[in-house]
């Protein structure tokens, strides 16, 4: 993936773009608004990461909101220390898709990225999920392991619903929690954990045959693999 | 003196003092109108009977009976300020109190009121002139000028209420200004000591409803609010001392022992690893913090929308369910409302459920049962209950709880930082409720209570 990275502070750039560079995406990145609309306008990302708090006369926001009437779909994701909810709302009003909060953890930063990146090209109008023999209409609303029918709760459909759209990427918990529960906090227990053993229980009836894998130190990832 | 006329007392008292007066008057304009003529009419009619009677005498017994029958009043002073004259065709006067014809009685006969001259002053009276066959005329009449006893009496009752009403005024005016101000100076003694600090001072209220008291109520509804958000800052400021200084003692140690030592890579690394958990221990405390402050701040309020609470708590019990399980804890949900919204925030409604149920769950041992309920117990207040059978809470703890960073004794050894409570009631206090713990046999209750649910 090409990514853009503004962002002012040098120790947060070198050390996003040291990490996308290991991940195996190419990064660009500018120090200031200015630039940064320039970058975003001349050139073709996969996904751009921005502050919001920008030196000059162009803030995050109003950054956003200039590519955004220009008509560039470039997934946005904010990267900010503006924490509130209402701060957060903002960021997403003026047309970022995703918003992450300072201090990160860089593995989620990077699980969002990759959600970002495949969102463009994913087609909206799948009617069947499948990873290796695992399959999901969503339609009927049914799963399959083989030949296996498998009953899931609806909570449950939709965690494995989210885990399959994002199928060969790390999903983090916090993604898990915001996009399947629509919680926007953080519970401080492992409650998602239990929630992935119990649907690991229902899809893999034999463990050698694992599918959802537990990523160290950042989510879960749900491959062929 | 000066402060005595800018007093807004001594100004009101004037005005209603101005305002009777005015009143009085133009009460008394109409009414003294309204008299007059009556006084006019009964007077014009005794003087039509008069001129009638002597008209009488005139036809019985000639112009000479009337002359005498004129003279015998006038001698008797019956005639009192009354004019009477008789002249003959020639204009001599006969009889009469007056010398001779007054100059300004119109030619015709009938009655007048008119200006006409007496001892060389013009005067006004009311007049009947009537004529007698053989040119005799003949003037009854009275002097309207002069005011009648009662006219004065009228006039002097009216000057008298006006004084008494001044003087009432202006008593009144000085007793309520020296009350108001007296009650106005121990507001403004409350107020500057507040204002040098000492804010556990309060307004002295009474148990009138007069604007005064409702106004001295409000502020010290306000003023409550505000000693207990600088408490809070305090509190907070303290805490944060405390324990965020904790995870950043150990953090520190160990990144300077790092340095120190300079370990194998293997051992360095778990140790870094440690130190990014001590560093996310303070992130979470902090957030939680924030948190905190953006709920009390109430700026929240703006964005309230209609939550369906029962659907928010069965999705909370649903997401703690299979957590519960796995402690063999028997999490369930029951409505017994029916059905219960509220105006309010979503995400902190959730997040205010899923930290009681979060905090039930850590206290209650195996094989225990948690109940989240909805309910509705009058029409006024309705509410959320989290029903545990752990251990409970003592009545020391129960008035703790909700203080940031308490950890009851029981929590030792389990993680947090002591900040789920203090949401709960933050967002239960910003819905304009309460939370409220309670002993039940075994365990504990929470409840929030919410004025506004329907």
């Amino acid at each position: 993936m090409k990514v853009l990275l503004v962002e002012d502070n040098e120790r947060v750039t070198r050390f996003v773009t040291k990490g996308l560079q290991e991940a195996g995406h190419t990064a660009d990145h500018a120090d200031n608004g200015r630039d940064g609309l320039f970058l975003a306008a001349s050139e073709r990302y996969d996904v751009i990461i921005m502050d919001r708090m920008l030196p000059g006369n162009i803030d995050g926001l109003s950054l956003i909101s200039a590519l955004r009437q220009s008509g560039n779909q470039t997934p946005i994701l904010i990267l900010s220390a503006l924490a509130d909810v209402d701060e957060r709302i903002k960021g997403l009003r003026a047309g970022g898709d995703d918003y992450l909060t300072k201090p990160f953890a860089f593995g989620e930063l990077l699980a969002r990225l990759d959600a970002l990146g495949r969102r463009t090209r994913q087609d909206g109008t799948v009617t069947t999920l499948e990873v290796a023999d695992l399959r999901m209409d969503l339609l009927s609303r049914k799963v399959a392991r083989g030949t296996r029918q498998i009953l899931l709760q609806p909570r449950e459909f939709k965690l494995l619903e989210y885990l399959m759209r994002h199928a060969g990427q790390v999903v983090t918990r916090t993604m898990l929690l915001e996009n399947v529960w629509d919680y926007h906090f953080d519970p401080q227990t492992n409650v998602v954990d239990v929630h992935i053993s119990k649907l690991r229980q229902k899809i893999e009836p034999e463990p050698e045959h694992s599918l959802l894998r537990t990523v160290r130190n950042a989510g879960y990832m749900l491959s062929a693999e | 003196m000066p402060f005595f006329i800018r007093s807004s007392a001594t100004t009101l008292a004037a005005s209603y003092v101005l305002l009777g007066i005015l009143a009085l008057i133009l009460f008394a304009l109409p009414l003294s109108y309204a008299w007059r003529a009556a006084v006019d009419d009964s007077r014009l009619q005794i003087l039509t009977e008069d001129s009638q009677r002597m008209g009488e005498v005139f036809n019985r017994r000639g112009a000479a009976g009337l002359v005498s029958f004129i003279n015998e009043r006038v001698g008797l002073q019956i005639a009192g300020e009354r004019i009477l004259l008789l002249t003959d065709s020639q204009d001599k006067a006969l009889a009469g109190n007056l010398p001779a014809w007054p100059v300004g009685v119109p030619e015709r006969t009938g009655n007048y009121t008119a200006p006409i001259d007496l001892d060389g002053h013009s005067t006004m009276v009311q007049l009947v002139r009537t004529q007698f066959p053989g040119g005799y005329n003949l003037l009854v009449g009275r002097d309207v000028g002069k005011l009648s006893p009662v006219t004065t009496r009228f006039w002097y009752g009216l000057a008298g209420a006006v004084a008494v009403l001044l003087v009432a005024g202006v008593v009144g005016g000085i007793l309520i200004r020296r009350a108001l101000l007296s009650r106005i100076h121990s507001i403004r003694q409350t107020v500057s000591a507040i204002m040098q600090g000492e804010l556990s001072h309060r307004l002295p209220t009474g148990s009138s409803s007069d604007e005064l008291n409702t106004l001295s109520l409000t502020i010290n509804r306000m003023l409550e609010q505000i000693e207990l958000l600088v408490h809070g800052i305090a509190n907070v400021s303290n805490a944060i001392a405390h324990d965020l200084r904790t995870p950043l003692t150990e953090l520190r140690s160990r990144l300077e022992e790092l340095s120190l030592t300079r370990p194998p890579p293997a051992e360095a690394f778990a140790e870094v690893d440690a130190a990014v958990a001590d560093v996310d221990r303070v992130i979470s405390i902090f957030n939680a913090l924030l948190r905190l402050a953006e709920i009390d701040t109430g700026m929240r309020r703006s964005g309230f929308v209609d939550v369906d609470l029962v659907e928010l708590c069965a999705r909370a019990v649903e997401f703690y369910v299979p957590a519960a399980e796995i402690r063999d804890i028997d999490l369930t949900f029951k409505d017994e409302s029916g059905s219960l919204h509220a105006s309010g925030d979503q995400l902190l409604l959730a997040q205010a459920v899923n930290n009681l149920i979060d905090n039930a769950l850590k206290y209650t041992p195996p094989g225990g049962k948690v109940t989240v309920s909805t309910m509705r117990p009058n029409t006024e207040t309705a509410g959320i209950v989290v029903a545990d059978t752990g251990p409970g809470m003592t009545a020391t703890q129960r008035e703790r709880a909700t203080e940031r960073f308490f950890r009851g004794d029981a929590s030792r050894g389990t993680p947090g930082v002591g900040l789920g409570l203090s949401l709960v009631e933050a967002v239960a206090r910003l819905q304009g409720g309460s939370l409220d713990f309670a002993e039940q046999q075994p365990g504990l209750r929470a409840t929030i209570n919410f004025p506004g649910a329907r």
